[in-house]
């Protein structure tokens, strides 16, 4: 019977991705002890020692990168496993990816952020703070000096972006109006609490503002739903107190859906994104991350699909 | 394409041994068979992908106690059908409307036919057809891999080709 089943060659780039990730996370058996196990110890570290100092080290770190699954994986088609959009940005630019996985460029900006509801983006470039529709027009724009971290959130009548500026803080409101100073801030990502509260660090405190009365008092560090752990040549994330994926190489971020079920991890050793829904568990994985959008790829934010 | 006895035995061990790249090998040469048999049961693409994914992935955490004297193939096989029967026999019991892929239409038009009926015939009927036309086992490896006496395995295919000859003509 000569058969190909549908969708058989994208299934077996993704499949890879999740069974490749399962075997870099694998501990091996322990060898037998042997007496010479001493001798291929030393032997092992004279090796690597050698291959990091000279010319063959290109070739132990081609045989890794190969190992993870760079070179060797396939185009994969691209779709999230579940509600929401993606914005990644990378050096060939910013990009808007739809549950589909299509994905539109929308420029080069420097950070980037959604609305409450998806429905546009706030960007910055470098020195200006941007708002873009889906289809990366420019709805306003305000001149400011080196501007960072927009935070959007609001309900549909009454939004307002928070931002950092030259080691200010500083608030507008979604239509690009009303644009004031809070106060000094270090070059930290402000975060929006429920009812109109702002969490930022001054540079020696952390503090929450409250926009409705206008005043600031110390407050906590905000909790992380989920937190990066590097040991040992190896990375995990970290939620809830558990370690629910870990893997050879580094990982540089973590995003949580909007549903607050699946985490995406960036693994840029493996050149491949982890979706992880830890309850039930369940892991996807996209390869070919630099072949899709560029170097530096990195998930600015994730949120709710446009209604 | 599944490589050779001697290639597998070789990439096995190897891939106990940690290499990834052998690993790969063995993965790449299952893949295909896997996914195909694993679909031919439960007529769901994604469905079939989770089946043979989750059975690659048994197959990582049991790769260190796997007897690699004994072929990968069969073993492998033997977890996808299983768990495709039992998807199968799940999803009879909460029918959700027919179980067609939205990329079925992609198929070549000479294999509809077929692959309709053969989708009417029941789970267990299915997974010793494709075994043994699919991945060419004979009915004595199928009698093994699905823990069956030989006799009940060659009834289900006198009666599963039976019903598709008769459905077919």
């Amino acid at each position: 019977m000569r058969f190909v089943a549908p969708q058989e060659h994208e299934a077996e780039e993704r499949a890879w991705a999740v069974v490749s990730a399962a075997y870099a996370e694998r501990e091996p058996v322990a060898w037998p002890r042997r007496h010479w196990q001493p001798l291929v110890a030393a032997a092992v570290v004279a090796a690597v020692v050698a291959a990091a100092l000279s010319q063959p080290g290109r070739s132990v770190v081609h045989s890794f990168r190969k190992a993870v699954g760079i070179e060797t994986a396939e185009p994969v088609l691209f779709s999230l496993p579940t509600r929401g959009e993606l914005l990644v940005n990378s050096r060939s630019g910013l990009w808007l990816v739809r549950p589909d996985g299509s994905k539109r460029r929308l420029g080069r900006y420097r950070d980037a952020t959604f609305s409450p509801h998806g429905l546009f983006v706030a960007a910055t470039r470098a020195n200006q703070l941007v708002a873009l529709d889906p289809k990366a027009h420019v709805r306003w724009e305000l001149a400011r000096p080196a501007p960072r971290f927009p935070a959007w959130t609001g309900t549909r009548m009454d939004t307002r972006i928070a931002y950092l500026s030259r080691g200010r803080l500083r608030i507008v409101a979604g239509d690009g109006t009303g644009d004031r100073l809070v106060g000094p801030a270090a070059l930290i990502p402000p975060t929006w609490l429920p009812g109109r509260k702002l969490v930022y660090f001054d540079g020696h405190r952390w503090m929450v503002y409250n926009v409705t009365s206008g005043s600031a008092r110390r407050t906590t560090p905000p909790r992380e739903a989920a937190t990066i752990r590097r040991r040992a040549g190896q990375s995990e994330v970290v939620t809830g107190g558990r370690v629910v994926f870990r893997g050879t190489g580094i990982f540089d971020s973590v995003a949580l859906s909007p549903d607050g079920r699946w985490l995406l991890v960036s693994w840029p050793t493996a050149n491949q994104w982890v979706f992880i829904r830890p309850q039930p568990r369940k892991i996807v994985g996209v390869s070919r991350i630099t072949q899709q959008f560029g170097r530096d790829a990195r998930v600015e934010d994730w949120c709710c699909a446009a209604p | 394409m599944a490589g050779s006895g001697r290639d597998e035995r070789a990439w096995v061990r190897r891939a106990q041994a940690g290499s990834a790249s052998d690993f790969e090998a063995l993965f790449r040469a299952h893949w295909g068979p896997a996914y195909r048999a694993a679909y031919l049961v439960v007529r769901d693409a994604a469905a079939a992908e989770d089946i043979a994914q989750e059975a690659f992935i048994a197959a990582v955490r049991a790769l260190d106690r796997f007897d690699r004297r004994r072929p990968f193939g069969p073993w492998l096989h033997r977890i996808v059908v299983n768990r495709a029967i039992d998807w199968a026999r799940a999803r009879s019991l909460r029918p959700e409307g027919e179980a067609v892929d939205a990329a079925a239409p992609e198929r070549p038009e000479h294999d509809d036919e077929l692959l309709r009926e053969l989708g009417r015939l029941s789970p267990e009927h299915r997974a010793v057809i494709v075994l043994r036309y699919l991945l060419d086992y004979t009915p004595g490896e199928i009698a093994e891999l699905l823990e069956l006496p030989r006799g009940t395995v060659n009834s289900r295919l006198r009666r599963g080709l039976d019903a598709l000859k008769e459905r077919l003509e």
